[in-house]
């Protein structure tokens, strides 16, 4: 097993800043995404353990900052009942960017009818979408008797960690059924979350969602992956060079226990089946390739060692 | 009335109704109307899925005509040519619109920011009709964005709607099921209490 790699978030200027990169793949990390902002440049990386001070001083040297991202390479759903007004942006959007600032790649999904109480549901093919995340947040309003008795039946069909928000903090996660964490004080709010007990709610937020995906990896770890998603972005970096002539902000993007390919599945699927690694694999051996439900990407799902029999 | 002097939002847990009036207050602001409602009451009661508005307005405002917001006078009687110099901006896109509805793009100047040149052919009788006409009418406006105001402060879901606007006073009530006549009584009833209330 390679060495252990810690997630971690570089915000600098962009002069200079291909010498952090460089020194990234000297160490034997990853550069999981790279966002160029004018001037800025935000690189979003995986360092290994031992090496992270080499990378902290040559970025205090480039006066950029160096933070710890734990939720780096993983791909969260924030849910509102619909894509409407009422719910977007603020709150729903608030919540994303909190998610992002903690190095989560981020989709928002409006459901087409979970507005309302009696009327609301999900369909098949939404459940479905959301399940290919590693955990999702809802928004369920301002409510208790909503979020209690009516809501719950949206993530009725989803397998994934599921945590729900809503305005009222007395409520305990015991009271919400299928709900898998509560966190109160993100409601319905029509302005942008910008007061302190606010964004106090929001710090909240993110605090136990690193928490439930420390968890998560925590539960991998004991039966680890047959190969490191990241490892495996590198090698389509490496195999397919068409990956870059995708414009998405993540054109690969990193789950917990695989990765979303934002390339055409009937066109690339093969080429991605028939990743070569240095150890005389093919991805094919060790993942399930299927076409996602989000657009015609490819989803890769890294199956476990106890099934594969190694890891790489 | 105070602008606002009334604003209160009931729902049948306190804070819940606390939290939905910072919804119903940011609408208002988003939507312009604070200076136009004189009292508001809501009331909100999740587990009936029903949702009750009514509000007291303040005295309609009149029409705006080019003669209150600038002055109309002869630019040039050699060009044929009526100047109109603005005081309040606030209304002059819709003034534009109207002056190029009725003359043509071409035939309108604004040389300036605060001046507009209107090429006509019968000098008196235009400066006359242009000093009248109505540019805005706030009382239209007022009302689309008081609707505005209802649908976007109701839960989403409350989809069968009540409304009726009577002289300063609107009423509105919504839900997701079949809406109760005595619901849209007691609606009326808070309207009511608005009304007396001193």
């Amino acid at each position: 097993m390679s060495a252990i790699l810690e997630p971690y978030i570089y915000e600098g200027g962009i002069h200079k800043h291909t010498l952090i990169t460089e020194l990234l793949e000297d160490l034997g990390g990853y550069l999981i995404q790279k966002v160029p902002a004018a001037t800025e440049v935000t690189l979003v990386m995986l360092i290994p353990r031992d090496d992270v001070h080499l990378i902290e001083e040559l970025g205090k040297k480039l006066l950029g900052d160096l933070t710890r991202a734990p939720l780096t390479g993983t791909e969260i759903a924030v849910v509102s009942p619909t894509l409407a007004s009422h719910h977007l942006p603020h709150s729903a959007c608030d919540v994303a960017e909190y998610m992002r600032r903690g190095g989560a790649n981020t989709n928002m999904i409006g459901l087409a009818r979970g507005m309302g109480r009696r009327v609301s549901l999900s369909a098949n093919y939404e459940r479905r979408l959301i399940n290919e995340h590693d955990l999702a947040v809802f928004s369920f309003g301002t409510f208790s008797d909503c979020i209690r008795n009516k809501k719950p039946k949206l993530l009725e069909g989803v397998d994934i960690p599921k945590i729900v928000t809503g305005g009222p903090s007395d409520l305990k996660t015991r009271d919400i059924p299928n709900a898998d964490l509560y966190v109160g004080g993100v409601g319905r709010v029509a302005h942008r979350m910008r007061k302190s007990g606010e964004l106090d709610s929001l710090d909240v937020l993110l605090e136990k969602v690193i928490e439930v995906v420390e968890k998560m990896r925590e539960d991998l770890s004991k039966d680890p992956l047959a190969v490191l998603p990241a490892r495996v972005m590198k090698e389509i970096h490496e195999q397919i060079p068409e990956i870059f002539d995708v414009y998405s902000p993540a054109p690969v993007t990193l789950q917990l226990d695989g990765l979303r390919v934002k390339l055409p599945y009937d066109k690339f699927h093969e080429k991605v089946e028939k990743l070569e690694f240095d150890e005389g694999l093919k991805l094919l051996d060790m993942a399930d390739i299927t076409p996602s439900k989000m657009k015609n990407y490819i989803l890769v799902k890294i199956k476990r060692e106890s099934e594969v029999g190694f890891t790489a | 009335m105070e602008a606002l002097e009334t604003f209160i939002v009931e729902s049948s847990v306190k804070e819940e109704g606390d939290a939905y009036k910072s919804i119903v207050a940011d609408i208002i602001t988003e939507l312009v109307l604070g200076g136009a409602i004189g009292r508001i009451k809501v009331v909100v009661r999740p587990e009936d899925s029903l949702f009750q508005m009514a509000v007291l307005l303040r005295g309609s405002q009149p029409t705006v005509k080019i003669s209150d917001m600038g002055t109309v006078e002869v630019g040039s009687s050699v060009k044929k040519e009526i100047k109109i110099s603005i005081e309040q901006e606030k209304y002059l896109p819709e003034l534009l619109e109207k002056l190029w509805a009725r003359y043509g793009r071409t035939k309108v100047y604004q040389p300036e920011r605060r001046t507009l040149v209107v090429n006509a052919q019968d000098m008196d009788a235009e400066l006359d009709q242009l000093k009248e006409l109505v540019v805005a009418d706030p009382r239209k406006t007022l009302q689309s964005r008081l609707v505005e105001m209802a649908i976007r402060a109701t839960p989403e879901g409350f989809r069968v709607r009540y409304h009726s606007i009577d002289d300063n006073v609107f009423v509105f009530a919504a839900s997701e099921d079949i809406l109760k006549p005595e619901w849209i009584q007691q609606a009326q009833q808070i309207a009511k209490e608005l009304r007396e209330a001193k």
